[in-house]
This record gives C-alpha cells, sequence and structure tokens, in this order.
C-alpha cells in the first residue's frame, strides 16, 4: 500500500484525475440516482421541511407582537373613550402618540382592580416605572407620517388604523405601502393642483 | 410667468408646474460674511450629520453640507484671503446631477422648487456628485454612528443616513414642510422670513438670507437685484436658486 | 443503496428550515420590536410631537449669548440664539452650536467619585452625602486662609455665591481666569479706561455706528469678549448705516479672521501697536489743523514707521481715512494687549478715540452699565500676577483644599507658572468638573457639576451689549446623570455647618440663591415686569434672562485724557530665538473647552481650514528659505519648554513670527481631544504688561527640524493652493 503513495504514483494519479473525471458520466449517474424511490422520497422530505419552515416564519411575522399588558382597545371604545382622548397628539402635532401613565390612572385609580392587566398598571404607576408598550403600526423607514393634516382634511382614525372597535388588540394591518397612500393621496386630492403636486413630491413624505 | 431678474442669463421658460407655491431661494453676501463657520455647525447640528474623524477629513470625505471657501491671493504684505464664501447645494433649477441618478433619488420637487435627495432611492453609484459642478455632495463612505450618548441630540424629523447614500444640503426641508404644515393650519400662507433655514438662523452677520423668490415683496427678492449680485458658475447655466453679493467694494449697494 | 438518513442531515435540513423562519421572521411587525415608553407623568405644557423650547444661557464662552433650546421627549435636539437677548439677539457662533455634544458626550464624568492616587483615573464611587461631608470638612476643619476656590471666567452666581461664602469664612476671594483673559486682557481695557478716564467701568464699542474702525490686534469675530455682538454690529457696519460702507482695518502681525475679513491688514511688528496708535494721534491731529495733544509729544512717524514696519505712506494716508471719517473707531485688543507694553497699547488705541470725539457718540467708545445686581463684587476676573499668588501660596503649602470649577488651569495656564507641581503641593483638591480634563485628574474628589445645559442660575454680561443684561440659566433637560449643582453642594455643606456660617448665608439651594440675588430686579423697569419675585421668576425662565428695554451707555469723561503725555515703550521679548511666538486663541475650541466636541475638531479652521490637529504657522518665503514644506514637523523650543507641530506654510504672516493656535494639545479630556495637536502654553514666558495680565506675545523661540513628516487634515484642496 506505501507504494502506492509514492511520488511516482502519486504524480501519475494526480495526471489520470481529469481524465478519470471526465470518463464518469455525471448527468447519467445523476438520473439514475433519482430513480431511486428512497432518494425521491428524502429530497420530498427536505422541500416539505424547509416550506413548512418558511410557511411557520410568515405566520410569525403576521402576529401581532406580544404587549407587556393586554390592552383591549373595543372594551373601551365601547365605554364611548374618543380616540384623540389618549392620543391627542394626534390632532395638532405629526406624532399621535401612546397615553402617558397619568392618562391611564385618571380613570383606572376609581376602577377597582378586578384582573390581571389592570394589577399591571397599578403597579407600574406605584413604582414609577414606564410600561414598555411596543408599537403595532410601524411605517417603514424613511417615511415622515404627520397626523395634522390627515384629521384635518377629515380622515377617520379607522381608515389606517382598522376597525378598533371589533379587535381586542390592535393588529398589524395588512397592505400598509406606498401604494396605498398615493392611491387616497390622488383621488382625494383631484381637482387641486397645487395639492395634488405637494402630495405626490417626494419630499413631502420623505426627507 | 414673471421671474425676478436673473442676471443677464439665458432666458428659459419655467418647464414646472406653476400652481406649486413657494419657489425657495437664498442670498449670501460675502461682504458680511466673517468666515466664523456658526453656519457649517449648524447646518450639521440640524441635519444628524456625522462626523468623519481625521483621516477621512484628510481624504476629503467630510460631511459638510456647507463648507466656507477661500483662497490665498497675493504675495506677503499684499497678500488677503479671498472673501470668504459659504457654498452649499445651490438647487439648480437646471441641476446637472438630477438626469444622471439611475434610480431617480435625486430629483427635483415640484411643490418646494428645491432640488431633493430621497434617501431610499439611493443605491451609492456616486455620479450625481461626479456631476455636480459646485461639488457640494457627500457620500457616506462608512457607517459613522457616534457613541452613546451622542445620538440623543439626533432629530427626530431627519433621516440619519447610513454607509452608501449620497446626502446634500436640502434647504432643511423639515423645517420648510413644517412651516408650510402650521401655516395651512392656520389657514394662511407663510410669512416673509418666518421660515429659515439652520445655517441663515445662526449666521450673526445675517450674511445668508433666505426667503421666497416667488414673492417679489420678500428680501430675497430685493437682494438678489443688487449690483454686486453674482451666480456661481453661470455659464454652465444651472440656474443656481442661491445669488452671492461679492464682497468687498461699495459697487452697486442699493443703499 | 438503501441509506437511513443520517442525524447530521436531519439537523441540517432543519437548521435550514429554521434559518429560513430567521430570515422571514425579518419581515414582519414580530422582527421591528421596538419598544415606546412614554412619560409616567408628562409635563403639562409638553405636547406629544411638539417640541418644548427652554430659553437658557450659553456657556461655551464668558460672553454670555442667550439660546433657546428645543427640546423633544426630554432630549435637547438644537441650539438657537435667544431673539430677545440684546447681547446676541437671535445669532450664534460655531461653539454655541455643538453645545450639544457637551451635554450628550461619552466621557462625561456621570457620579461623584473619590480619585485613588492623583492620575491614576481609578476612582472609587462616594455618594453625594459623603462628598457633602468632605466639602464641610474642608470648610470647617481648615483655617480660613488655607481653602482657596479657582472659578472659571463666566461672571455667574456660582461667583457670586462663592465670592460672599469666603466673606463669611473670612477666607481669600475666589480667583476667577481662564485662558479667555489671557487673549482678552479685560483687566487690562478696564485699567486703561480708569487711567485715561478715571471711570471704574468697562468700555463699549459702538461698532454698529461707526464708519472708520481701526482695529489694533483685537480678534473681534473670533473670540475677543462678545463675537457675536461685534459680528452683528460688523454686520451694520458695513451694511452702512451711516451711509457709507464701513470701512474696518486692522493692525496685526498675523493676517487672523477678523483681519481676513477687514478692508486692510497691515502686519505691524510685535508690540508696536502703540506706537503706530500715537503716531496716528499726532498725524490726525495734524491733519485736522488743531495743536497736537499733549500725549502725543515725542511721537515720530519715522520713528513709528521704521519701529512697526508700516511705511510712513501708508501711515500718512491711514491718518487721512480716519481724520476724514465721519464717526471713526480705534479699538484695542488680542496682541496689542498682550505684548509686554500692552497697558500703553490699550491707553493709546483709547487715547485715538478721544481725539477722534467718538465718546458717548453713536459709532464711539461708551462705558458699560454696571450691573444692578450685586455690583459690589467684583465683575472683571483676576489678573495673572493674582493668579501667580495662588500658585505661590500653593506652593508654600499654605493652602489645604483647592476647589476648583469652570476653569482648566493645568491646560490653560503657561507651563512655567508652575501651577502643576504646585496642585501636587495642596493635601486636599476637589474639582467640580464635569469633563475627565488635566486637572480633575490631579483632583482627590470629583464632586461633578451639571453642564450648562442642565443648570440654573444667572450671569452677567459685562461689555458685550449696550444695556444691563442678566442672562438666565434654566435646565433644558433633567440631569441624566448623578451630577449636583455645585451651588448646591457649598450650600447644603453650610447648613450642615450651621452657626454664622449658615446666617450668613441662609439659603437651602441654588435657586433660593439665584432668586435672593435677583430680588434687586424685580423693582426696576426693564423687558418685562413683575409684582413680585415668584412671577418674576417665572418669568425670567421664560424668557431666558432680564435686560433694560434701553440703551444705558455712559459717556467717558475725556477732557483730560490728552493732557500727559503718553508712552510707548518698546516691548520686551523673553528667549533668544529667531522667531517672536504669536499664539491665538482658536475661534473653533476657545480656550480649549471645545476640543472634547467632535463637531468642532472637524469644523475647519477659518484661516487655514485644518481639521483634528493643531499646526505651526510660517511665512511662506521663510519657509522655503529653511526648506520647509507643508506637514514637516517642527520642534518649537522657548527658555520655558518644547513642543512639535506641522507646518502649514502661511502667506500672511511675518517672516519672522510663526503662530500656533490655543486650544489643542489635551492631555487628556476625552477621546476626541486627547492626544491631539500641541498646547503652546507650554511654550508662554511669564512677561506681564502693566496691568499685571500676561503678555502672552513676549517670548521669542527658535525652530528645529525633526525630519518627520505629519500630515495634516485640510477642507482646502493641497494642490493648487500657493499657485503651484
Amino acid at each position: 500500500m506505501l507504494s502506492n503513495l509514492s511520488p511516482r504514483n502519486l504524480l501519475g494519479k494526480i495526471k489520470a484525475l481529469p481524465a478519470r473525471l471526465r470518463s464518469i458520466h455525471w448527468f447519467d449517474t445523476l438520473l439514475a440516482l433519482l430513480r431511486r424511490p428512497l432518494v425521491l422520497t428524502l429530497i420530498g422530505i427536505f422541500i416539505l421541511l424547509v416550506l413548512s419552515a418558511g410557511s411557520y416564519g410568515i405566520w410569525l411575522t403576521q402576529q401581532p407582537p406580544k404587549q407587556p399588558i393586554q390592552f383591549n382597545h373595543s372594551l373601551h371604545l365601547s365605554f364611548g373613550v374618543q380616540c384623540l382622548y389618549c392620543h391627542p397628539g394626534a390632532w395638532k402635532a405629526r406624532s399621535a402618540g401612546l397615553p402617558t401613565e397619568t392618562k391611564c390612572w385618571g380613570c383606572h385609580q376609581q376602577i377597582p382592580i378586578k384582573d390581571a392587566n389592570q394589577q399591571k398598571l397599578a403597579d407600574a404607576v406605584y413604582k414609577d416605572e414606564p410600561i414598555k408598550w411596543v408599537p403595532v403600526f410601524i411605517l417603514p423607514d424613511f417615511v415622515y407620517f404627520n397626523h395634522r393634516p390627515h384629521i384635518a382634511a377629515g380622515v377617520n382614525c379607522e381608515t389606517c388604523h382598522g376597525e378598533l372597535s371589533r379587535e381586542i388588540t390592535a393588529q398589524p394591518r395588512k397592505g400598509i405601502n406606498m401604494g396605498w397612500c398615493l392611491h387616497c393621496h390622488r383621488t382625494r386630492a383631484a381637482g387641486d393642483e397645487a395639492l395634488l403636486t405637494r402630495l405626490q413630491d417626494c419630499g413631502t413624505c420623505h426627507r | 410667468m414673471n421671474k425676478p431678474g436673473w442676471i443677464g442669463q439665458i432666458e428659459v421658460g419655467n418647464p414646472f408646474n406653476e400652481a406649486s407655491l413657494y419657489k425657495w431661494g437664498m442670498v449670501i453676501d460675502q461682504d458680511l460674511c466673517t468666515g466664523c463657520q456658526a453656519c457649517v455647525t449648524a447646518c450639521a447640528m440640524e441635519n444628524n450629520t456625522s462626523f468623519v474623524g481625521e483621516a477621512d477629513a484628510g481624504y476629503g470625505r467630510t460631511m459638510h453640507w456647507l463648507h466656507i471657501e477661500r483662497f490665498w491671493d497675493g504675495v506677503y504684505p499684499n497678500v488677503k484671503l479671498t472673501s470668504y464664501q459659504p457654498l452649499l447645494c445651490q438647487h439648480c433649477e437646471r441641476a446637472p446631477c438630477e438626469p444622471v441618478c439611475p434610480v431617480f433619488a435625486s430629483v427635483h420637487s415640484l411643490s418646494q422648487k428645491t432640488n431633493l435627495q430621497v434617501y431610499n432611492r439611493c443605491v451609492g453609484t456616486r455620479y450625481c456628485a461626479n456631476n455636480c459642478p459646485y461639488q457640494v455632495r457627500e457620500f457616506n463612505w462608512r457607517d459613522y454612528a457616534p457613541p452613546e450618548p451622542l445620538p440623543n441630540m439626533f432629530h427626530p424629523d431627519v433621516t440619519v443616513r447610513r454607509r452608501g447614500v449620497m446626502e446634500k444640503c436640502t434647504f432643511c426641508l423639515q423645517r420648510l414642510l413644517q412651516a408650510e404644515d402650521k401655516a395651512s393650519a392656520e389657514g394662511r400662507v407663510l410669512a416673509d422670513g418666518e421660515v429659515i433655514t439652520a445655517c441663515a438662523q445662526a449666521c450673526p452677520t445675517g450674511a445668508i438670507v433666505f426667503g421666497r423668490l416667488d414673492d417679489p415683496e420678500s428680501q430675497v427678492s430685493h437682494l438678489r437685484t443688487d449690483g454686486r449680485a453674482a451666480v456661481l458658475l453661470e455659464e454652465l447655466g444651472t440656474l443656481p436658486s442661491i445669488t452671492y453679493l461679492k464682497g468687498g467694494s461699495s459697487y452697486g449697494r442699493n443703499r | 443503496m438503501t441509506r437511513q438518513i443520517s442525524r447530521r442531515q436531519f439537523l441540517k435540513a432543519a437548521g435550514i428550515g429554521a434559518a429560513a423562519a430567521a430570515v422571514l421572521t425579518g419581515c414582519g411587525p414580530e422582527s421591528r420590536y421596538i419598544v415606546r415608553e412614554p412619560y409616567t407623568r408628562m409635563p403639562e405644557y409638553t405636547y406629544n410631537g411638539l417640541s418644548t423650547y427652554y430659553a437658557s444661557t450659553c456657556r461655551e464662552c464668558p460672553a454670555g449669548c442667550g439660546i433657546v433650546v428645543r427640546t423633544e421627549q426630554g432630549r435637547a435636539l438644537k441650539v438657537e440664539g435667544n431673539p430677545n437677548n440684546p447681547i446676541n439677539y437671535g445669532k450664534t457662533c460655531a461653539r454655541g452650536q455643538v453645545a450639544l455634544q457637551g451635554l450628550y458626550n461619552p466621557d462625561r464624568i456621570r457620579k461623584p467619585v473619590r480619585q485613588v492616587g492623583r492620575g491614576s483615573q481609578q476612582y472609587s464611587d462616594i455618594t453625594w452625602d459623603e462628598a457633602i461631608k468632605v466639602v464641610q470638612a474642608a470648610l470647617q476643619e481648615n483655617q480660613p486662609g488655607q481653602v482657596a476656590f479657582m472659578l472659571g471666567m463666566v461672571p455667574d452666581h456660582l461667583f457670586d455665591l462663592v465670592s460672599e461664602l469666603c466673606v463669611a469664612l473670612s477666607a481669600p476671594p475666589p480667583i476667577r481666569f481662564g485662558a479667555h483673559e489671557i487673549f482678552d486682557a479685560r483687566r487690562t481695557l478696564s485699567k486703561a479706561m480708569e487711567q485715561l478716564f478715571s471711570a471704574r467701568a468697562f468700555p463699549y464699542f459702538d461698532l454698529a455706528n461707526a464708519d472708520v474702525t481701526f482695529s489694533f490686534g483685537a480678534n473681534l469675530f473670533e473670540t475677543y469678549l462678545s463675537p457675536v455682538a461685534f459680528s452683528r454690529g460688523f454686520a451694520q457696519m458695513r451694511r452702512g448705516i451711516t451711509g457709507r460702507r464701513g470701512y474696518l482695518v486692522q493692525f496685526e502681525s498675523r493676517l487672523s479672521q477678523t483681519a481676513a475679513v477687514a478692508d486692510e491688514w497691515l502686519p505691524v511688528t510685535p508690540g508696536t501697536e502703540a506706537l503706530v496708535a500715537l503716531v496716528m494721534g499726532r498725524l490726525v491731529a495734524e491733519i485736522r489743523g488743531s495743536a497736537v495733544p499733549n500725549a502725543y509729544i515725542g511721537v515720530s512717524v519715522e520713528n513709528a514707521a521704521s519701529a512697526s514696519g508700516v511705511a510712513a505712506t501708508d501711515l500718512q494716508r491711514l491718518a487721512n481715512i480716519f481724520a476724514s471719517a465721519s464717526s471713526p473707531l480705534a479699538i484695542p485688543g488680542g496682541s496689542a494687549l498682550g505684548s509686554s507694553n500692552g497697558l500703553e497699547a490699550a491707553q493709546a488705541v483709547l487715547a485715538l478715540d478721544v481725539l477722534a470725539g467718538n465718546l458717548g457718540k453713536p459709532g464711539g467708545l461708551f462705558l458699560s452699565p454696571t450691573t444692578p445686581v450685586l455690583p459690589e463684587l467684583p465683575q472683571l476676573p483676576n489678573t495673572l500676577a493674582e493668579v501667580n499668588d495662588l500658585v505661590q501660596r500653593m506652593q508654600a503649602g499654605e493652602v489645604k483644599t483647592l476647589f476648583i470649577h469652570g476653569i482648566n488651569p493645568v491646560f490653560e495656564l503657561p507651563a512655567a507658572l508652575g501651577f502643576a507641581p504646585a496642585l501636587a503641593k495642596v493635601p486636599q483638591v476637589i474639582s467640580f468638573a464635569s469633563f475627565p480634563d488635566e486637572t480633575s485628574l490631579q483632583a482627590d474628589y470629583i464632586l461633578p457639576d451639571h453642564t450648562g445645559l442642565e443648570s440654573w442660575g444667572y450671569q452677567k454680561a459685562i461689555g458685550g451689549a449696550d444695556r444691563v443684561v442678566i442672562s438666565g440659566f434654566q435646565p433644558v433637560v433633567a440631569p441624566f446623570y448623578s451630577t449636583r449643582a455645585t451651588a448646591d453642594i457649598l450650600l447644603a455643606a453650610v447648613q450642615a455647618i450651621g452657626g454664622d456660617l449658615a446666617t450668613a448665608l441662609p439659603y437651602q439651594d441654588e435657586v433660593e440663591y439665584v432668586q435672593n440675588s435677583l430680588l434687586s430686579l424685580v423693582t426696576l423697569d426693564g423687558f418685562f415686569n413683575a409684582p413680585e419675585i415668584k412671577t418674576f421668576m417665572a418669568r425670567f425662565q421664560q424668557f431666558g434672562g432680564w435686560w433694560s428695554t434701553q440703551p444705558q451707555l455712559d459717556t467717558p469723561a475725556g477732557v483730560s485724557a490728552l493732557d500727559q503725555p503718553l508712552s510707548a515703550s518698546a516691548a520686551s521679548f523673553d528667549g533668544s530665538g529667531e522667531f517672536y511666538l504669536f499664539p491665538f486663541m482658536s475661534p473653533i475650541f476657545g480656550d480649549g473647552s471645545g476640543a472634547n466636541k467632535p463637531w468642532l475638531q472637524e469644523t475647519p479652521d477659518p484661516t487655514t481650514t485644518v481639521m483634528w490637529n493643531s499646526w505651526v504657522e510660517i511665512n511662506l518665503e521663510k519657509a522655503k528659505l529653511l526648506g520647509l514644506e507643508d506637514d514637516d514637523v517642527v520642534k518649537i523650543i522657548s527658555p520655558y519648554g518644547e513642543i512639535e507641530a506641522s507646518v502649514y506654510r502661511y502667506p500672511a504672516i511675518r517672516p519672522d513670527m510663526i503662530a500656533i493656535p490655543f486650544g489643542q494639545g489635551h492631555t487628556a479630556y476625552g477621546r476626541y481631544a486627547q492626544g491631539r495637536g500641541v498646547n503652546p502654553a507650554n511654550l508662554f514666558s511669564l512677561k506681564i504688561n502693566g496691568a499685571d495680565d500676561l503678555a502672552f506675545v513676549a517670548t521669542k523661540v527658535s525652530l528645529e527640524k525633526t525630519g518627520r513628516k505629519r500630515v495634516l487634515s485640510r477642507l482646502e484642496s493641497k494642490l493648487g493652493v500657493y499657485g503651484e
């Protein structure tokens, strides 16, 4: 065996490698392999695994993030609380904002604590710690949205944020992309040249 | 349409939409500029500009959206520096940087009549900087993230740029939009001097004047007709929105 | 062949699946897992999405311009000028703009510490209660003469408080000094005013209404006194309020930024500004045909021309310009005051104003108003001679505890003064610095003060405005490190000591002290009025200070100012080297406090455009003679020290002179300042002028080539700078 490894032999083997490779009929070997049912089954299982992992991943992306307190929008709306009461920034400024704890506590300090969520709120207020909300309605990078002109133009909160009176926790919305924004910008501003120019200008939303 | 007196130029019709309201422009008086760099730092602070460090700065890769030009002139003892000249994006009406962008990141804003840089489209070909005759466009060669807690001073209304995008003066677009929003909320038109760029606000001598060129009564419109007025690289026909008033003499002063 | 699927292959497949899942989750809300923490208790006047603006005062230099800071959600975003403040009327300079990088600097000291071994940078944490006990012990256990306070240039409430504290303790009054006093020489100006006009007041130069201004070395638009106010005045002068475009002539040995903007620049021999001013006076008197006043007896044009290097024809021409101007003005400053004959120079230039007849007239010389807030306390900083006294006492071991606030003496003072070795002799050094600078690194305790943007207080305007201005401080953000106001620490210690001391200073905290000091303003007529102190303080914070609505400038009594002959002795210099050393305060770094702000490091110097470094300016032709090229490293040797710097071949400086900017060359002070550039203060001689201020243009140095090169980063192109 060792004599096989002698330099002359090795050199000969290396020199013979290209010819040996070329002599293998790769395509035929592959086809022969594919005809084996076991190989086919393995490939099939592999594709299924990738697809299922992928669709699990996609399903994961569509889940709303977990909030520190499962705030029930529909319940509060059913009591007649207006959007602008908790999110006043929408009326006059660019960002609607999240309510401060004092806003929640204004009512909840008079409401007897009946469930875990209310208890969490009370704990946060007494410890003077902020509640770490995870924002659900996030626009992509480079988009600068200004609430004020939209509210002033009479656009309802539900138009973009969905019917929160029918959802318990706020859900991420599907299909909020630039085309969707532009569609509204174009149709609502039709007829007013100046407004149309402004609403379709790149600089208005992307700075 | 009427254009307030261009200083002897190629007369062209405005190819853009007339219906949009404001046309922003600037006049820089070089007789007043003291070269103090207040505008340079004000712009950097307003627009979340990154600092690049000594090596890159020496290599010409600073992120100064606005810099002060000056040159040595003469031989000692009759030597001086030429008038300080703040140089920033001229927001040309026929900007050479606009037609060359393959992805339309450098476009002319129809509503502000300024030259925009849309960061989300930019892929970093740097063709626009190549074409700019004033060499005022800066490219983010690296990620220049400053250490904590410096990012706390970044404005939320201005994009913080990552590597690979071009940037340049935007005439403080965030201020313009905010002021226009406020004016439309109050149902009125913007008054002259109500919104100014960060550089104009900081300049201690008031050498930089910013305002509406479409308003013939605004200060910029008046100053543009000054006898000392000139436009940079006029022969290239870029039609900049910035007019410079030559320094060093009293010739042609309207006062 | 049959094969079992191996475990490895299964894991690989699952891994790819998981990777795919991970990649794909990057596409949805789950990935953007950012968290928003709204206020627990939002301040009433804050509105989501709208910014809140606070009026305060800039603390980057002693001028005290009013600023308005935009904040959002508790973070400071931008500094703008306060449009109502009469010092700057809404304008700022480069240093004020970058103040935020001091507030959010990564190298700030975040809590009170005790340094275990000076210079070791090994710190052990202490609580604020322990810190106050240390201060209390220092004040109680030392003899009055053994406690010393060293404060910075800003004439603020802390200086007033410490002055009162020292009186109550029978301790020597605090020393107030800084590099700004070295280069501005306010005491020289003030003494010249006293000698000429018998007035103990600071001069006010009405640049706005002048039509011809002769500036003798004054760096008006860079760092001198109140550069933003001067710049505004200059703009009005150039715009021709008088009907004629203003004309500025600069007499300075080196073309500074101010000289670059001037209409004429004359490179006078250092120390001859006094002579030139005197000969101007003589010539102007002769042109007018009036008798030459006694002040100018003994002044000859030939003498002045040969000594200063300005041709006699030029002197005559300039005198004509000055004489025919309708509102001429002469301003002394900078290197004129910084020569050994600086007091004579100040007197000569101010005498020119008397001769011009502009005292109390628009475009002329006035007396600044005195402040109504605690006017009995000194308004101006100390001289170098007084600082030297302190250093001598420290060296002799007479000072047991030294408190330092607002100044970095190890860096700013000339090395020859020996402050650093004297500091080592002081048993206890307590620093209130916010940054680990050269001096605080030699302290035993660092009890960090809030930065200027997080502080309460007030500052008096001395010389920058034409009316009384008390500029106010208020925190624009809540202090986010464990820092405490120095005034609070001192008052807490005083209260803990109790007894007579607490009776003499019956204030619980800084805000109470500020309120008490400003009581005298409530009855005065000003920008706003209030019936009582609480409303007054609310409006004081809203507007960022209090000031009068009318100018309150007095006219100096110049009747007999020109009756005595004025002397112009030649300036003297230390050292035998070939070159005069001309240090100048960098308009970007100021007294060096700007060096830790990265954006200031990246801001190009107005005349050389060099960034991130310091340099030595050598005349272009002289450099050719010596065989020096740009970026060559040379050693500069004075009798007191030596430094190395890269060469910048500067076309507009005298061939017998080299210039080095002051402000770089830190050996500490954070990552952006440390190890950059050189400090020319290591070369300074200790000559003082007639007013006991340092003569910083009094050293002669020699140059040595080192054969090395260190490239300077410049904004200007290196090609074709000199027409090559």
